[in-house]
C-alpha cells in the first residue's frame, strides 16, 4: 500500500525499475527538495521553541520507526519498545561518562558517535533476549513477554542498579560540554536539531533499504501468514529474531539521541506510556515509513498546540494548567480510541489518497 | 517457620483480591474475546467511587452495593460506545482501544480526584491483628478475602443457575450456535462488560482499605495479567488458581528474594515469572490450545 501508483503515462520495463530506490525522476526531484527543506530550510525559519519541537518530532519518529518494524512489517505486536530505548539511552550514557577513553578519540570528539552505535548494538541485543518467546508464541502472549520486558528492564534493573551506578542518587547528570560530535560540543536546540534530522534520515534509509531487499520482503510473508512463510522456506525464527534486532537497533539509537537532547537522564524518562505512546503514533499514523513520521508529527504538534490552548484558557480555569498531564492523557486516549474505530488506516492512507488523486490525474479510471 | 506461613497467608488473602479481578478479566475474554488492558483503571474508578460515597456518609457495605450499580452502568456504556464497533477487528485494534481507554479513564480519575492518596476515614476494619494459633491475620486482609470468596460464589452461581449466565456460558462456548438459539450477542458482550467492571470495582474497594487509594491501584490491573496467563486465558478455575498463586509468589519474592535482589523485587516477579512461565507453556495450565493450520 506503501507504493505509489505511478503517474500516467509513466510505466517500468524492467523488474529492478519496480524496486528502484526512486521511482522517476519527479519523486527523485521531490524526496532532494524534501532533504533540503529539512537541512536547510527549516533550521532558518523556525524559531528556538519549534526546534524542540522538532527535536521532540524527531524522537517520537526513531521511536515509532522500531516499532513499525515489529508492528508494521512483522506482526509482532509490542508494548515494551521504550526498554529498548532506555537501554540506548543508558549504554550511551554510561560509555560518555565513565569510558576510559584514549586522549585523541575525545580530543576528535568521537566518543559520542561511538557510543551512539555501541548503544544501538547493545539495545538490538536485548531486544533478541526479549524477542526469543516469539519463537514459540505470538499475538496476545508476545504482547506480554514484550511488557515484561519493559517492567524488568527499566523499572528494575535500570531503577534499582544501573541508576545506583557512581552513587549519586537517581538521575546521571551530562553536563554541557560533555556531549561532543568532533569539534561542536551540544549545547543549543539548533545542534541538536541537526543531530536528529542526520540520525533519522540515516535510520529512515537503512529501514527503507532493508525492507525492499530479501529480508524485508521474508518479514512481510511472516506478518502476514507465518504458516505459509515457512512453507516457502523461510526460516521464520531468525527473521523474527533479526526483526527484534534491528527495531531494537533503531530504538537504541533514539536514545542515544535522547542523551544529547536532555541534561540528566532518569529511569522516568522511559515509562510504560512511552511504549504505549510509540504504538499509538504508528496506529494513528498508518503503515509504512510515512505513516510513523506523519504519526509523530501529528501526535507531538497536537499536544503542544493543546498545551498553548491551555494557557489562555488557564486564566479563566486554573485547573487546566495544574492538571495538563492529565488532560493530555485524556486526549491521547481519546484520539487512540477515535482513530481505531473512524480512521483504521491512519493518517498515511489518506496521504496516499491524495497523492495518488493527482499522480493520476486527470484519467483516474 | 512462622515467617513462611505469615507469608503463605498473606499471599492467599491479597491473591482472592487478584483472583476477583482476574476472573472479570476471563470473562470477557471468554464471551468477546476482548483483551483488556483498561482492567486496572477499572479498578481504580470502582475504588475512587466506593470511597467518594463512603466519605460521603454512606455505610461502607452500601457504597460497595453503590458501586456495583454504578459497575454496571459505566460497563455498559464502554462496550456500546467503544468495543461494539470493534467486534472481529484485528487483536492489535482491539487491545489498543482499551489502552485508549485506560489513559481516558486514568486521565478521568486524575483530574476528578487528583493524585493524593486517600484513605477510607475513619478506618472500616479495625488495624488489630488477630491471632489463630501463631498466624497473626490483619482484620481487613481476612474480610477482603471473605467477601472476595462471597463475590466470587455469587458469580459462579449467576453463570450456574441462571438463564443469563447460561446464556453467557453458551456464547462463550460457541457464538453461532448460541445466536441461532435466540441469545443476543450484543447482550452478552455488555453484560460480561457489566460484571467484569463489577468484579473490578471491589476488587479496587478492598485493595484501597489496605493501602489506601491512589492512582497505583491501577497496577492491580497489570498484576491481573500473569495471573490469567498462568491459569490459561479462557479458564474460570485458572483464575482463581492463576490469581491466588499470583498473590503468593509476589509475596514470597517479597520476603526472600528481596535480600538478594534489594528494591522493587516484589513488584517485577509476578513479570519475570510469566516471561519464563511462556516460555514453557504459553498456553497456562487450563487455556484452550489454538491449533494452526493453513
Amino acid at each position: 500500500m506503501s507504493r505509489v501508483w505511478l503517474p500516467c503515462g509513466d510505466y517500468h520495463q524492467r523488474y529492478t525499475e519496480d524496486q528502484g530506490w526512486w521511482q522517476t525522476n519527479v519523486i527523485k526531484g521531490k524526496m532532494i527538495f524534501l532533504l533540503l527543506i529539512v537541512f536547510v530550510v527549516f533550521p532558518l525559519i523556525l524559531d528556538e521553541y519549534w526546534i524542540g519541537v522538532a527535536n521532540m518530532v524527531g524522537y517520537t519518529a526513531l521511536g515509532a520507526l522500531g516499532v513499525q518494524l515489529l508492528i508494521g512489517y512483522a506482526g509482532l505486536i509490542t508494548l515494551g519498545h521504550a526498554a529498548f530505548i532506555a537501554v540506548g539511552a543508558y549504554t550511551s550514557t554510561l560509555l560518555i561518562l565513565k569510558f576510559p577513553w584514549p586522549e585523541f578519540i575525545l580530543n576528535l570528539g568521537l566518543a559520542y558517535p561511538i557510543s551512539i552505535l555501541v548503544a544501538a548494538i547493545v539495545a538490538g541485543l536485548w531486544s533478541v533476549l526479549f524477542g526469543l518467546p516469539s519463537a514459540r508464541v505470538k499475538g496476545f502472549y508476545l504482547i506480554l513477554t514484550t511488557m515484561a520486558a519493559q517492567f524488568i528492564t527499566v523499572d528494575f534493573i535500570l531503577t534499582q542498579y544501573v541508576s545506583k551506578i557512581g552513587g549519586r542518587g537517581q538521575a546521571f547528570s551530562l553536563p554541557p560540554g560533555t556531549i561532543k560530535i568532533g569539534p561542536w560540543a551540544m549545547e543549543t536546540d539548533l545542534q541538536v536539531y541537526f543531530v536528529m534530522i542526520t540520525l533519522l534520515t540515516l535510520t529512515i534509509i537503512m529501514m527503507a533499504n532493508l525492507l525492499r531487499s530479501r529480508v524485508g520482503r521474508a518479514w512481510i510473508a511472516i506478518r502476514d501468514n507465518d504458516i505459509a512463510a515457512e512453507t516457502l522456506g523461510i526460516n521464520i525464527i531468525w527473521y523474527k529474531l533479526l526483526n527484534f534486532f534491528v527495531a531494537g537497533f533503531i530504538g537504541g539509537i533514539a536514545g542515544a539521541f535522547w542523551v544529547c537532547n536532555c541534561a540528566a537522564l532518569s529511569p522516568e524518562h522511559f515509562p510504560w506510556f512511552l511504549s504505549l505512546w510509540l504504538v499509538g503514533v504508528i496506529l494513528i499514523g498508518g503503515a509504512g515509513i510515512d505513516g510513523a513520521i506523519f504519526g509523530s508529527i501529528f501526535m507531538v504538534v497536537i499536544m503542544e498546540l493543546l498545551q498553548m490552548a491551555s494557557i489562555p484558557l488557564g486564566e479563566h480555569y486554573p485547573r487546566i494548567l495544574f492538571d495538563f498531564a492529565f488532560i493530555k492523557e485524556m486526549a491521547f486516549g481519546l484520539a487512540i480510541c477515535a482513530f481505531l474505530i473512524y480512521e483504521p488506516r491512519g493518517l498515511s492512507y489518506r496521504w496516499w489518497q491524495i497523492k495518488n488523486y493527482f499522480n493520476l490525474w486527470p484519467f483516474s479510471y | 517457620m512462622e515467617l513462611f506461613f505469615m507469608t503463605l497467608t498473606t499471599g492467599i488473602m491479597v491473591g482472592g483480591i487478584y483472583a476477583l479481578v482476574a476472573l472479570g478479566w476471563v470473562l470477557i475474554f471468554k464471551c468477546s474475546g476482548v483483551l483488556n488492558l483498561a482492567m486496572g483503571e477499572l479498578t481504580l474508578i470502582g475504588a475512587y467511587v466506593t470511597l467518594s460515597f463512603y466519605s460521603m456518609g454512606v455505610p461502607f457495605v452500601l457504597s460497595i452495593l453503590c458501586t456495583l450499580i454504578i459497575g454496571i452502568v459505566l460497563g455498559i456504556l464502554i462496550e456500546r460506545i467503544f468495543l461494539d464497533k470493534l467486534i472481529g477487528e484485528p487483536i492489535l485494534a482491539v487491545i489498543m482501544v482499551t489502552v485508549g481507554l485506560s489513559f481516558f479513564l486514568k486521565g478521568l480519575v486524575g483530574f476528578i480526584w487528583g493524585t493524593d492518596t486517600r484513605v477510607f476515614e475513619p478506618a472500616i476494619f479495625s488495624l488489630k491483628p488477630f491471632t489463630i494459633g501463631f498466624l497473626k491475620i490483619s482484620i481487613v486482609y481476612f474480610w477482603s478475602f471473605v467477601l472476595a470468596i462471597v463475590l466470587f460464589l455469587v458469580f459462579v452461581a449467576f453463570f450456574k443457575y441462571t438463564r443469563w449466565g447460561l446464556s453467557m456460558q453458551a456464547t462463550a462456548d460457541d457464538e453461532t450456535a448460541a445466536l441461532s438459539l435466540g441469545v443476543s450477542a450484543r447482550f452478552v458482550y455488555a453484560a460480561s462488560w457489566a460484571i467484569a467492571f463489577m468484579a473490578a470495582g471491589v476488587g479496587g474497594a478492598l485493595l484501597g482499605n489496605i493501602n489506601g487509594v491512589n492512582i497505583s491501584i491501577g497496577y492491580l490491573g497489570l498484576l491481573v495479567l500473569p495471573a490469567v496467563v498462568l491459569g490459561g486465558l479462557n479458564s474460570v478455575p485458572g483464575a482463581i488458581v492463576g490469581g491466588l498463586t499470583i498473590g503468593i509468589l509476589q509475596n514470597f519474592a517479597g520476603t526472600y528474594l528481596d535480600g538478594f535482589f534489594p528494591g522493587g523485587v516484589k513488584e517485577i516477579f509476578p513479570f519475570a515469572f510469566m516471561a519464563v512461565f511462556l516460555l514453557f507453556k504459553p498456553y497456562g495450565l487450563w487455556g484452550w490450545i489454538k491449533i494452526e493450520r493453513m
